[in-house]
């Protein structure tokens, strides 16, 4: 029953209009329908004043002028207590997502997908106490180890949950029912996220992608993917070069080549070469010269001969702490040739 | 003192007075009260009085079509609400006068 609204009314008059109404929601429909024409029709009136004023300011609230329109016109006062405006608010505020043709889009779409609700909700019905009870031959449930009588049971569910939904239910099951859905369908969920991200590391999920980069070209993978070069700094943030870095197992740390370039030029590694003249993979920061043979596609001009170690934030160590630790490095033997970390150039990590 | 509290008194027969010099609808009614100086006057007290006098037969009703908005329900006095005025303002004016005379006699 809503009072007849004139297309062109704003949202706050119909939001004003549909306050009165319920608040004379106790009156005969005649009488209260004649009240909400009045209303109405007063609504468009100040509308076309066109003064900005606020219907709430210009009349007063809903429930002030439908109480001042009853004592006015001698009707009796509404007798049941009436709403407080948060609830007022909130009903306002469903009224209108209801309005919006979004919801009746989604109401079409939640219609046409039930069926398709109603076979989930037979299966989850034995599949959830199976997955919680560890019965569970994903996507099969296998209640006491048989898979056989797992699918036994969800075709026997579904069937039930379709019958259920094709039957028209009273309103206090309908009701029930969609709690038991809802808790149903909650708690599939929990456990179904809950079991891809605990156990991860069994079922193998654990970040396939950066675990097969971890061979080959890339023996070195951090988070942000293949490491191409380590660069050590002393504690009181000298570069430093040269330095020899060995993994918890005493074996020299290998990273991968780095073939691309912020300039687009092609480099080769060099490097350093041990007494026996054995190359030194685990010197760092790795060293790479601009390509001798230039593959004739690099114009040197536009190379740049010195690669920049990109911008780190150093962390600030007390002074106290930093007398000490700065000593330590002396055997690294920084130089004094490479620059001061400058603008990150296409260095490794970037 | 609060000039609302007379106000409910004497809507009936403000209402009906206005209407009586000319039909109107209920939001022409509300102005033309609040130009004759009535400015405390509440849409929702004018509309209620309206709805109340039409439905014990001193007021008719009749709609004119409106081009722009909604349809205008006009409000016009008939033979039973002429005489419901000419007795509420009668009492009006007894009461009046006998408010008059208490606030012009003298002091004590």
């Amino acid at each position: 029953m809503t009072a007849p609204i004139a297309p062109g009314a704003s949202q706050e008059a119909r939001d004003y209009l549909a306050d009165v109404e319920r608040e004379l929601a106790d009156l005969p429909a005649e009488e209260r329908a004649a009240l909400l024409e009045d209303l109405e029709q007063h609504l468009a009136a100040l509308a076309e004043e066109g003064d900005d004023c606020p219907v709430v300011i210009r009349l007063g609230s809903p429930a002030a002028y439908a109480e001042e329109l009853r004592a006015a016109a001698g009707l009796p006062a509404q007798r049941n207590v009436r709403p407080s405006p948060r609830r007022d608010e909130v009903r306002r505020l469903l009224a209108r997502v209801e309005a919006h043709p979004l919801t009746d889009e989604v109401r079409r779409l939640w219609g046409e997908l039930r069926p398709a609700w109603w076979v989930l909700r037979g299966y989850l019905l034995i599949a959830l106490p199976c997955a919680l009870a560890d019965q569970w031959d994903f996507p099969v449930p296998a209640p006491l180890g048989s898979r056989v009588l797992g699918l036994l049971l969800v075709g026997g569910a579904v069937a039930g949950s379709v019958a259920l939904g094709r039957r028209q239910l009273s309103p206090s099951n309908t009701r029930l029912l969609t709690v038991g859905g809802s808790v149903l369908a909650l708690l599939s969920f929990v456990v179904a996220v809950g079991g891809t991200q605990s156990p991860s590391y069994d079922v193998g999920y654990a970040t396939p992608v950066v675990y097969d980069q971890a061979v080959g070209d890339f023996p070195l993978v951090s988070r942000y993917g293949p490491v191409t070069d380590v660069l050590p700094y002393a504690a009181d943030g000298t570069p430093l070069q040269g330095v020899l870095l060995y993994d918890q197992d005493g074996r020299p740390l290998q990273v991968g080549f780095q073939e691309w370039w912020a300039d687009g030029c092609s480099r080769v590694l060099r490097q350093p070469l041990a007494a026996d003249g054995v190359p030194v993979p685990h010197a760092f920061p790795q060293t790479y010269v601009l390509d001798p043979t230039g593959g004739g596609l690099d114009d040197p001009a536009l190379c740049d001969l010195v690669t920049d170690r990109p911008e780190v934030s150093l962390p600030v160590f007390p002074a106290t702490v930093a007398t000490p630790t700065a000593a330590a490095p002396t055997p690294a033997a920084p130089t004094d040739t490479v620059p001061v970390p400058a603008v990150p150039t296409g260095v490794p990590g970037d | 003192m609060d000039a609302s509290q007379l106000l409910k008194g004497v809507l009936d027969v403000a209402v009906l007075a206005v209407v009586r010099q000319a039909d109107g609808y209920g939001y022409d009614v509300v102005r033309r009260l609040r130009t004759a100086g009535l400015e405390g006057v509440g849409d929702a007290s004018v509309y209620g009085t309206l709805r109340r006098l039409y439905q014990a037969g001193a007021l008719t009703s009749y709609v004119v079509p409106s081009d722009e908005g909604p349809h205008r329900k006009y409000y016009a006095i008939n033979d039973r609400g002429r005489s419901v005025l000419e007795d509420s303002g009668k009492t009006w004016r007894t009461f009046v006068d006998a408010v008059d005379g208490l606030l012009d006699g003298a002091p004590a």
